[in-house]
């Protein structure tokens, strides 16, 4: 069994207080904390469990700069054998046209039987880097999986859909599967691990070894560009209860009393 | 997944020279946790004695509970060390990556964010606002550097020592500096929790602070920080508590108290960090004697005997085996038929659990939580009726 893994190193913007750069399209990010997007550490836990009941080769890639490469080595601490990153300054802040055409070069002519991406990036959050990877290769796909097993030449797989709804799907191997979170549990990778996996190699790939001209790349740009980002306009009728825990614990309960709450 | 025999070549009995036990069992009979826990250090040592490869040990999930207290160590007539033989043992569990979410929350957020508790580095000193602190970040120099520790900085409730302390300083004249928002978590509770790795992250970069600014003299809000610092950091300063710092105020007249204080009658949790083991017993009482008003009264349970509130150990962040009563809710319960006003304490996960244990209790109204900083703060002349 021959699996790849699709990783992404994003800023964590949580408590962050973000501004709009003067471009209007890019968010000033120069403070944050980077990490791996979440979706997709859920695609390497799943890529390992794999691995590790039906035997096989784990290769994880990345398109991202130099700072990226903390996601490769903890894709190299759980169990991946190969890492493989891409970079080009060309890609930076690149749609997800240029960047799956980064990631259908860095493939090549190999050929993985699985292929797992996280659903999304908690970044942009298009949700269409493996869909459109799937379309590059001429593998089917599915998409938002919340249980998986492969068994027998085939991916056995439930989608998430809403309300608690599951939808099982049949795919024939090779095929491309990107992952919900909750669908296992992460393992957790210490700094010993992450420090031994400084020792293993990581493969570097550019532009021109994954084949991507300077024409294809503004070809793919060109697909679907970034107009310009704002943040919500403040709006009305929101009331910032202030005070101690306790005192704004009584103020709201009150609130939800006198609007008829349940309670 | 990892083993046991992996960590340095040796067994956990060549390790720790286990061969000395006697199975007395005085370690188990002492562990604040073996009431209500399967948890049982005797039993941790007579299987990697009989077992030479001990990897059953690393099916015992009871190994978190260990709050790491080291009242085993402090009683085992072999000078052993029963607490250390948690520690490894969870250290293997962590390179094989399978631990409690809660913490391994913790542990990433430490690694990123500078702190357990999954805050924003920028946020670390939003507890100064509206208050005097002196930081190096507003170029307030001092050969004294006042460690506050993330749970002061972040958590509502424990931010009031920081904010009781602050205030102290300030009134007292006391020369001090804070690292700001520089300050980065200790990593004693990820380094208890087997984190070793992280731990050594987190203190190269305390320890280059510390060089770099030429400290003297670092005072501990938390006494698991202080701790660390001198038994895990090796530093060649001084390191102390803040009770002792507010001692020595109180010995020299510093403190301002106002001249009628409130009747209060306090009994003093001592921490295990603090008491067991850094043996602060009497800088405490001698701030609380130091307060007019307060009658201090000792828990039949204290100093070296105190009962463990469970905080320590990375069981902030571990939920843990243990069923029944917990040990702060025993406490609380104690100190309730004590007929006290207040128990005092002087750490932040003390005063956490404890707070809790009120509301578990559903104690609330019969009786307060509150450090001693707060206490201090509270009888500072012109406060007197604010608060307490």
């Amino acid at each position: 069994m021959k699996i790849a893994v699709f990783v992404k190193h994003v800023p964590d913007v949580a408590e962050a207080d973000l501004e709009v750069a003067a471009d209007g399209r890019t968010v000033k990010g120069g403070e944050l904390p980077f990490e791996m997007n979440e979706w997709d550490r859920f695609a390497l836990e799943e890529a390992v469990l794999v691995k590790d009941s039906l035997g096989g080769e784990l290769t994880s890639f990345l398109i991202g700069d130099e700072a990226a490469e903390e996601s490769l080595r903890r894709c190299l601490a759980v169990g991946a054998d190969r890492a493989v990153r891409v970079w080009d300054d060309g890609l930076a802040g690149a749609n997800p046209f240029a960047l799956t055409a980064a990631m259908r070069g860095a493939i090549g002519e190999d050929e993985y039987d699985l292929i797992l991406c996280g659903a999304q990036s908690s970044d942009d959050g298009y949700g269409l880097g493996g869909p459109l990877l799937a379309e590059a290769l001429g593998v089917p796909s599915v998409a938002l999986v919340n249980k998986m097993k492969v068994e027998g030449g085939k991916v056995l797989v439930t989608r998430e859909l809403e309300g608690g709804w599951g939808e099982e799907v049949e795919v024939d191997l090779p095929a491309l599967v990107t992952i919900q979170t909750g669908i296992n549990e992460p393992r957790y990778v210490s700094i010993l691990g992450i420090k031994k996996a400084r020792k293993k190699p990581i493969d570097l790939m550019d532009a021109v070894s994954v084949g991507i001209t300077a024409e294809r790349l503004a070809t793919e740009k060109e697909k679907l560009s970034l107009v310009g980002i704002e943040t919500p306009a403040v709006g009305e009728g929101a009331e910032i209860l202030e005070g101690s825990p306790e005192e704004v614990a009584a103020k709201c309960l009150a609130l939800l009393k006198e609007a008829g709450g349940v309670l | 997944m990892p083993k046991i025999s992996d960590i340095e070549g040796v067994t956990l009995a060549e390790r720790f020279e286990l061969s000395a036990c006697l199975q007395c069992g005085r370690c188990t009979g002492g562990c604040p946790m073996s009431i209500r826990s399967p948890l049982n250090s005797r039993k941790f040592i007579y299987e990697s004695l009989i077992r030479e490869d001990g990897e059953a040990l690393l099916e015992r999930e009871e190994v978190w509970d260990c709050t790491s207290c080291r009242t085993c160590s402090s009683r085992c007539p072999r000078e052993l060390d029963p607490a250390m033989v948690m520690r490894a043992v969870r250290t293997v569990k962590i390179e094989g990556g399978r631990i409690p979410k809660t913490l391994m929350d913790a542990m990433e957020s430490s690694l990123k964010h500078g702190n357990p508790w999954g805050r924003s580095r920028m946020k670390r000193t939003a507890w100064t606002e509206g208050l005097s602190v002196n930081s190096i970040e507003e170029d307030k120099e001092s050969r004294r550097l006042w460690f506050v520790g993330c749970t002061p900085a972040y958590d509502p409730r424990a931010m009031e020592m920081a904010k009781a302390l602050a205030r102290i300083f300030e009134v007292a004249e006391v020369d001090y500096t804070t690292l700001g928002s520089e300050e980065v978590c200790c990593g004693s509770e990820m380094l208890r929790a087997g984190e070793e790795g992280l731990f050594e992250e987190l203190s190269e970069v305390n320890k280059e602070n510390f060089a770099e600014l030429e400290f003297d003299e670092v005072v501990a809000t938390s006494p698991h920080c202080m701790n660390t610092f001198i038994a895990d950091y090796g530093l060649k300063i001084p390191v102390t508590h803040y009770t002792q710092l507010l001692a020595a105020l109180a010995v020299d007249g510093a403190l301002p108290f106002g001249e009628e204080g409130e009747a209060l009658k306090v009994a003093f949790h001592d921490p295990c960090y603090l008491g067991k083991q850094n043996s602060i017993y009497e800088a405490p009482r001698e701030v609380l004697k130091a307060v007019p008003g307060v009658e201090l009264v000792e828990f039949s349970r204290s100093r070296e005997r105190s009962l463990c509130c469970e905080g320590g150990g990375g069981r902030m962040w571990i939920e843990g085996m243990g069923e029944g009563e917990r040990n702060a809710q025993i406490r609380v319960r104690d100190a309730i038929d004590m007929g006290v006003d207040i128990i005092a304490t002087a750490c932040p996960f003390c005063l956490l659990t404890l707070e809790d244990a009120v509301k578990t209790t559903g104690s609330e109204g019969k009786l307060k939580i509150l450090d001693i900083a707060e206490i201090v703060v509270n009888a500072l002349d012109g406060n007197e009726r604010s608060e307490g």
